[in-house]
């Protein structure tokens, strides 16, 4: 906070006034529940659900089309007016994390829950409340305070819509230059194994004349003193024989902490590199681990290490056999910049990092990426296309949010049934993207006959 | 016995003040410890006609020799591999006064490691370096692993998994250096000790290494002299004797990164061990005090084990008991180590070996006949048993 004159103290002062004053007067949404703004929501997310459309199973379920749930935030969003009221608290307190200096900002959480479906007409109101401001903590993008809200959405009096909204509000971490890294020296001896990295193969130095592996490679074999020698590509596993995670001082092109192993591969040879997991993972001796390769420019392809287990919650549709988890199939959605455009202003979001690539690249983006009502929307599809009962309904939603996700990734989506009963069913949903998780969320679903008119 | 063990001595120690910024050139250091030492000798520049440093000094045997008046030179030398040479210096030194190549060596080392270039930093030439050192660096420099913490907390954290041995087991290690320091008036950490408490507390550098678990970066100069056995009768002080003096270098050896063995431990030091039992005769419950080389806490550990003063992945109940400590079986460091006095990549170390033996070191340990001194591990290293005569 150097460069700030509002210290943690005082702001959290002005925080306290702020959540001190509760919650916020009803704000009724600028226009009733409307089917245009259905239809544009339906065209940008493409859910089929019938009950959304003017069709006979929308007229025989609810007399007519009702509005997707998770559209509920939709209704009351600000869209491109700049007039906010004087008291909104989620801006009240963007605004005051700016002053100190935490001028990014990253959507981690959003949790909503529905009661009821909404129906053209119906004129929604909102209202929000600060619930906490808790930091300054340290992350993975940089210093900053995690700033909860919680809005809830009414027809009159009537409870329709919950949500809880956490936002990181940070101050970015230096931007790290991974062509910085530290190069390694090469020669004749050594070659063959940096053009494999580059060519996508992790290659083991094989003695021309007994066969001996052996890492690091060199000119003669120690065991038989040939000088002939070739390669083999190695299987690409390994288990974690030690690591390291380093903390300080400072690596040229890496960001801290940074995990590296020393991999024992099957093939008899030992080799370091980088181990890459989320920040919070906790490596062990013994772990299992697959190769990748990391491209830092045409000149070095760098070898990493992940852990080779598959993930709770991703197991692969073919280890079904094995236990009794319910999968979903999974779901690849190509992201292009058409979808998470259409996506922003189908959910009425004039944030310009997701309609406006200059200001995005600007903002310290390398592109324009999707919003969260866009991801909430595909969470709901997915989950929604899978019950294939337009009588079920989404009655809630909770998203944790990870990596961006940008035009041009693809978005893999795949589920779990975590809960199942004759009422209702709860589904574990990852959406990854190439870097990592976009979104994991946990949505329930109410089976059919609940609520049929 | 052989036939260097008693042959020669050294008579003559000297050092400057050891800081964190000294405010004179390295060169200026080496050569304010080498007058030092032949003072402490009795000895004139004019009379010392070899020098011997380490390969990574930055001021060349020429420059000293010029600087001091030293005129023609008969005999010089320089060891690589870093700390590694710290022993191995007084070792060439031994061989040649032995030999009659040279009649008086002056073995030193300076630097300014705090104000000038920090080795716990990235050292970005080491990767950089076009020979066999850079190759090696390949592999390790590029993909992370850069700094001497991390290559040593890699064999730390197998270590530990090997053996049960802990964080805290380390620590003890730095609680008695820190105590020795504490009651040495030349230590940086002079009336600074440690609580095992402070140590777990401290920050994680290179997991599972702490803060307190990394030796110090230190500018200052250390300065040996060294003369055939027959001449240091003559001399005014007590010589201490060379009773062994060894290099070694472990199966498969590489600087800080022997990854690729079967066991990634200090092999090397094992090597060092065996020679100095060879060439004195001696064995380790014959050792009342050792100077054991701390860069790095956890190869304290391993380093007694290497040496055989304790079994395999015992040294944390070896050392639990305060045996390593003033009154215990086998106090180490007294004057603080690399840890608490300073880092003058083992030199200040071999000069405390001397001062024990003289029977004049500021934490004396009682009737030490006998001290076992060692160099940088984790690269080719080297030992020496100085003797009371």
């Amino acid at each position: 906070m150097d460069d700030s004159t509002l210290d943690h103290d005082a702001l959290m002062q002005r925080v306290d006034t702020m959540m001190s004053r509760g919650e916020t007067a009803p704000r009724l949404a600028r226009d009733p529940v409307n089917l245009p703004q259905i239809n544009t929501w339906l065209e940008a997310i493409g859910d089929p659900n019938p009950v959304y459309r003017e069709t006979t199973t929308a007229t025989r379920l609810h007399g007519g089309p009702v509005a997707p749930p998770a559209m509920a935030q939709v209704w009351t969003m600000f869209g491109l007016d700049p007039h906010r009221p004087a008291h909104d608290p989620l801006h009240g307190t963007m605004q005051l994390l700016d002053e100190a200096g935490f001028t990014s900002v990253l959507g981690t959480n959003c949790d909503q829950t529905y009661a009821r479906h909404l129906h053209p007409g119906e004129r929604v109101s909102i209202t929000t409340r600060l619930e906490s401001v808790v930091g300054p903590k340290r992350t993975g993008v940089g210093e900053g305070y995690f700033v909860t809200t919680r809005s809830t959405w009414r027809v009159g009096d009537e409870e329709v819509a919950t949500m809880m909204f956490r936002v990181l509000k940070f101050k970015p971490a230096p931007r790290v230059d991974r062509t910085r890294i530290t190069r390694p020296q090469r020669n004749a001896d050594t070659d063959f194994f940096w053009e494999g990295t580059a060519a996508g193969e992790l290659r083991i130095q094989s003695c021309g004349s007994c066969d001996a592996l052996r890492h690091p490679p060199g000119p003669m074999c120690p065991r038989c003193h040939a000088s002939n020698r070739g390669y083999v590509v190695a299987e690409g596993t390994g288990v974690l024989h030690s690591f390291t995670v380093h903390h300080a001082p400072q690596l040229p092109g890496r960001k801290l902490p940074v995990t590296i192993g020393l991999v024992d591969l099957p093939e008899g040879v030992r080799m370091v590199g980088e181990l890459m997991a989320a920040p919070d993972h906790q490596w062990r001796i013994g772990d299992p681990v697959a190769v990748a390769f990391e491209c830092i420019d045409d000149d070095l392809t760098l070898p990493v290490w992940e852990l080779d287990v598959p993930r709770p919650g991703l197991a692969p549709a073919e280890q079904d056999a094995d236990d009794d988890t319910e999968t979903l199939p999974a779901w690849e959605l190509p992201v292009t910049t058409t979808l998470v455009v259409a996506g922003a202003l189908a959910t009425r979001d004039f944030q310009d990092v997701h309609h406006d690539r200059d200001l995005a690249i600007a903002r310290g983006s390398k592109d324009i990426f999707m919003n969260i009502l866009t991801t909430t929307g595909l969470v709901h599809r997915y989950v929604g296309e899978w019950v294939g009962d337009p009588a079920a309904r989404v009655t809630s939603c909770a998203l944790r949010l990870g990596a961006p996700a940008y035009p041009g990734d693809t978005m893999t989506f795949t589920g779990t049934v975590v809960d199942r009963d004759h009422a209702q069913v709860v589904v574990d949903v990852v959406g990854s993207v190439p870097v990592g998780d976009h979104v994991t969320a946990r949505v329930t679903v109410a089976l059919a006959g609940e609520e049929v008119a | 016995m052989n036939g260097l063990s008693g042959r020669a001595a050294i008579v003559g120690i000297g050092a400057t003040d050891f800081s964190k910024e000294s405010g004179r050139s390295e060169l200026q250091l080496s050569c304010e410890a080498t007058l030092a030492a032949l003072a402490d000798a009795g000895l004139q520049p004019a009379d010392v006609d070899g020098l011997v440093t380490f390969a990574m000094d930055n001021s060349s045997e020429i420059a000293v020799a010029r600087e001091l008046g030293i005129g023609e030179l008969r005999f010089f030398s320089r060891i690589s591999y870093g700390g590694g040479a710290a022993c191995a210096t007084v070792q060439q030194a031994a061989m040649a006064v032995a030999t009659g190549v040279a009649d008086v060596v002056v073995a030193y080392r300076g630097f300014n490691e705090r104000s000038g270039q920090r080795y716990g930093q990235v050292q970005n030439w080491a990767a950089s370096q076009v020979n066999t050192n850079g190759l090696d660096n390949a592999w390790t420099y590029p993909h992370g692993l850069s700094t001497p913490a991390a290559t040593v907390a890699m064999q730390a954290r197998r270590y530990m998994e090997a053996y049960g041995a802990t964080s805290e087991d380390f620590g003890r290690v730095a609680v008695a250096d820190r105590r020795h320091a504490a009651s040495n008036p030349a230590a940086f950490f002079h009336g600074r000790p440690i609580t095992l408490a402070d140590h777990q507390a401290s920050r994680l550098i290179a997991d599972p290494l702490r803060l307190l678990d990394c030796c110090q970066e230190s500018d200052g100069a250390v300065a040996l002299v060294i003369v055939s056995a027959e001449r240091a009768a003559d001399l005014p002080n007590p010589p201490a004797y060379v009773a062994a003096a060894a290099q070694g270098s472990g199966v498969d050896q590489f600087v800080m990164t022997s990854y690729y063995r079967d066991d990634i431990g200090i092999g090397e030091i094992g090597v060092v061990g065996r020679e100095l039992w060879r060439q004195s005769g001696l064995g380790p419950s014959e050792i009342p005090t050792a100077i054991l080389y701390d860069h790095f806490t956890p190869y304290v550990l391993m380093q007694l084990e290497e040496l055989g003063f304790c079994g395999r992945g015992e040294a944390k109940e070896f050392i639990a008991d305060g045996a390593i400590e003033l009154g215990g079986r086998l106090p180490i460091n007294t004057h603080g180590g690399q840890l608490g006095e300073a880092y003058i990549h083992g030199m200040n170390g071999i000069a405390e070996a001397v001062r024990q033996v003289r029977g004049n070191a500021v934490n004396q340990v009682p009737d030490a006949h006998h001290v076992l001194v060692t160099a940088g591990t984790g690269v080719p290293t080297s030992g020496l048993i100085l003797a009371r005569g």
